[in-house]
């Protein structure tokens, strides 16, 4: 027996941890206009929430969930990116506990960050750090 | 409402069990009354498997070899109902899963369980009576927990019917 997790309850504890993290450096849930004026910033995006269904006429028979958000960093400076990067990996990475905060968090199995890549965009003079955090939720 | 006339998905069959902790299984002749099979099978009595595998009958021969003779041969005999391995994600507060965890603690007790396959409008029942053992939870990570365990029918003890 699984409940159907609530993504809006994703999002918010996203942004809520991701905000703890790396404060004072913001943290935006979409790339906004706030990119022409931030030297440094973080976004997030949320997919593959997902439970697997199971088998029978029980619409609870599912699995856990484990979906994934991509952190997207960009800043100024590239050194900047990197030791934010490295900020997330430190404080992510293998956690387990209370994700979110108390009003809107929930327990974790673990976190799994991992560090895809970095780039640099030319038109936004914008270096760019990517990661991939995938959270183990009991449903 | 007929037996189901179409090809069914996989994720059709349930599995259902008798409840309490000392359950008198049925009958043979229960066991192939839809009445009574299709009773069991309700939201309470169902184990939430991720998946029902392969149910019916083992094969089952007698090879001979006479030396001599020019041909060997096959006899076949009366097959037992197949064993079942079952994977169900694991909830330490499931009632079902907890009482297949004492019944596998017992070892000796019989229950009837039900494997039910409908196509929403006809259903076709397997009912067998049999022993729980080798319960395992199987916690590796990146997935969800798993309660393992398998199925033991009892020899002869099982019947088919549908919904008529």
């Amino acid at each position: 027996m699984a409940t159907q997790q609530n993504p809006v309850q994703y999002a918010k504890a996203i942004q809520y941890q991701l905000q703890s993290i790396v404060t004072p450096v913001p943290v935006y849930a979409t790339f906004n206009r706030n990119f022409a004026i931030e030297p440094k910033f973080v976004t997030w995006m949320l997919r593959n929430v997902h439970q697997e269904v199971f088998t029978g006429q029980n619409q609870n028979n599912k699995s856990i969930d484990r979906p994934v958000f991509q952190i997207s960093i960009f800043t100024q400076n590239i050194e900047d990116g990197f030791t934010i990067s490295n900020q997330i990996l430190q404080s992510l990475h293998g956690f387990s506990g209370l994700f979110g905060g108390a009003t809107n968090g929930f327990w974790i199995a673990k976190a799994d960050v991992q560090w895809l890549y970095n780039s640099y965009d030319n038109e936004d003079k914008l270096a760019q750090v990517f990661l991939d955090c995938t959270l183990d939720i009991p449903t | 409402m007929p037996l189901p006339s179409k090809v069914l998905p996989g994720f059709t069959a349930s599995l259902f069990m008798q409840p309490g902790a000392t359950p008198t299984a049925l009958s043979n002749a229960a066991l192939a009354t839809v009445a009574t099979v299709s009773a069991l099978c309700i939201t309470s009595n169902a184990v939430l498997v991720e998946a029902v595998p392969a149910f019916g009958q083992d094969d089952a021969v007698a090879s001979f070899t006479v030396a001599g003779s020019r041909q060997s041969d096959k006899i076949p005999t009366q097959s037992a109902p197949t064993s079942m391995t079952i994977t169900a994600a694991w909830n330490p507060s499931d009632t079902v899963i907890q009482q297949i965890r004492t019944d596998a603690y017992s070892g000796l007790t019989d229950r009837t369980f039900i494997v039910q396959a409908t196509d929403g409008t006809g259903t076709v029942y397997y009912a067998f009576n049999a022993r729980v053992s080798q319960f395992q939870i199987d916690a590796q990570p990146g997935a969800e927990a798993k309660a393992v365990f398998s199925i033991h029918p009892r020899s002869g003890q099982y019947g088919w019917s549908n919904s008529a």
